[in-house]
């Protein structure tokens, strides 16, 4: 078979939808930016609302000293306004009248669909990098290992190259479909959905961090023996042990003892220490039943906030 | 067009490259070797010229393979291994120059396609898009293609070209993940500069 000629050109599809890519990659390019915030190379960064730059947390090495290089090449200082590792999302602030700063076209979640041709976009330096590939899967809100909550686990078939996490994931119209990480999962580079970053994003400009719940106390899962979970009617065969907890903490406040195991909090069984941390989300006291030396027991205990662990906004 | 319609005229279109580079591209490997080529070329001229990496061809006397199955005696005529750009000339050899596309022209995320034989496999198509183009710092001019294209040893020397089947560079090595390929305007330089020398 011959070559495609000069007039197959014009018509032909490959060549469109490979002018379609390189324009969506365009036109969030001119919303991410290179952040400079460690020693390695620059991560990318997206520009989510006017004066506003989302990131991904673990590529944010320091509080402050952070500088931006924008799409028109202009290099700002901008300032943290905080950070959720949970989401492993930073939010900076840019200064008044950043030069070429172009907030970036938003898509609603439900456009997510596993085999859509996305692109990951980045700039790990001056200029704008891609990488293309398909959504190889979208599942239901899922918690991290950070214990930070994804409204859907949106995981990509493609490569996420040093310094793209904190950069955009692109539909072919240059729409941004969320923030990519490499720093939450280990396997497949997954994607932060748009309305968990505006949730994110919200409450860090407003109060500088993300709240998570917190009772100040260390658990591992156990396995309880079926007698007791018969004679007491436990609603799983698997609950978590006490083995440290937080003088002075909203546990410890709460009566609660090293060796206490876990059972329910507001009558939802705690199987792992996700369990614990999806339950404490509200201020509200809950209820937490619990065996201590074989015997059922109830506490109210009410959920504190996560103290810093020092530098601000952790 | 339908979307089913545009799919199905995408992947006849990604089949029309994938024979145009077929045409173009040899299997290099030492001269008696019956095995799977080492490494890829591109047939460079009508007459018999070829383009491979440097680090394809270690003896002088070499054997291409074109896709119809043919093979050729090649001799490297010129080898330089800074740039690791190799020219044979294979005599009996008679194909069709690659069209070139333009290198100044490439934008990140456009479609990118790479022929070659990544470990032993003959005649491999691979699909990306472009990553960036590495310039020099100093004249500004194209150093490296860098493509989201998966390649592996035995597409080194083969061609990486545009949506519309342009050889837009020569596969060469794997950095980082990506393929990176020696743009044509060096190759193009590069020829320029050896062939007065195979005249001689």
């Amino acid at each position: 078979m011959s070559a495609p000629r000069t007039t197959d050109r014009a018509a032909s599809t490959l060549v469109a939808l490979s002018t379609e890519l390189a324009d969506a990659v365009e036109r969030a390019g001119r919303s991410t930016v290179a952040i400079h915030a460690r020693r390695r190379i620059p991560s990318s960064g997206v520009i989510w609302r006017p004066g506003v730059v989302v990131a991904a947390s673990h590529t944010i090495r320091r509080d402050d000293d952070i500088s931006l290089t924008l799409p028109g090449g202009e290099t700002v200082e901008v300032t943290l306004a905080g950070r959720d590792p949970g989401t492993d999302l930073a939010v900076l602030r840019l200064p008044n009248g950043s030069p070429g700063a172009v907030a970036a076209t938003l898509a609603p979640d439900d456009v997510l669909r596993v085999g859509s041709l996305v692109l990951a976009v980045g700039r790990p330096g001056d200029t704008v990098t891609a990488s293309l590939g398909a959504i190889s899967a979208v599942g239901g809100e899922w918690r991290t290992w950070q214990g930070g909550s994804v409204d859907r686990f949106v995981r990509l078939d493609l490569t996420i190259y040093d310094g793209f996490s904190g950069g955009p994931l692109v539909d072919a119209a240059g729409r941004v479909l969320g923030v990519n990480t490499s720093g939450l999962t280990r396997a497949a580079a997954i994607t932060i959905p748009v309305s968990t970053v505006n949730r994110a994003a919200d409450e860090l400009l407003a109060k500088g961090h993300v709240r998570r719940g917190y009772a100040g106390v260390a658990v591992q899962p156990v396995e309880i023996p079926e007698r007791l979970v018969r004679d007491h009617s436990l609603p799983a065969e698997s609950a978590l042990l006490v083995v440290a907890a937080e003088q002075g903490g909203p546990a410890d406040r709460a009566g609660i003892l090293i060796g206490d195991v876990l059972v329910a909090l507001d009558g939802a069984p705690l199987r792992e220490p996700m369990d614990l941390l999806a339950g404490l989300s509200g201020r509200a006291p809950v209820e937490v039943r619990l065996l201590r030396g074989g015997s059922p027991l109830s506490v109210s205990l009410t959920p504190g906030d996560r103290p810093s662990r020092g530098g601000r906004g952790r | 067009m339908t979307a089913a319609l545009r799919a199905i005229s995408a992947q006849r279109d990604v089949g029309l490259v994938a024979d145009s580079l077929r045409e173009i591209t040899v299997a290099v490997h030492p001269a008696g070797a019956r095995r799977a080529g080492e490494g890829a070329g591109v047939i460079w001229h009508p007459a018999g010229l070829l383009i491979t990496n440097a680090h394809c061809v270690r003896h002088r006397r070499v054997a291409a393979r074109t896709s119809d199955g043919r093979t050729f005696d090649a001799e490297v005529v010129a080898h330089e291994p800074r740039l690791d750009l190799a020219l044979l000339v294979a005599p009996g050899l008679r194909g069709r120059a690659p069209e070139l596309g333009d290198v100044e022209a490439l934008r990140p995320g456009e479609l990118l396609l790479a022929l070659g034989h990544p470990l032993g496999v003959r005649e491999a198509l691979a699909m990306g898009v472009l990553y960036a183009v590495a310039r020099d710092p100093r004249s500004g001019s194209a150093r490296w293609i860098c493509a989201d294209v998966r390649l592996a040893p035995g597409n080194s020397g083969g061609p990486l070209a545009d949506a519309a089947g342009r050889v837009v560079g020569i596969n060469t090595m794997v950095a980082g993940g990506l393929g990176l390929a020696i743009p044509t305007p060096v190759v193009q330089r590069f020829v320029s500069r050896a062939r007065p020398a195979q005249a001689a």
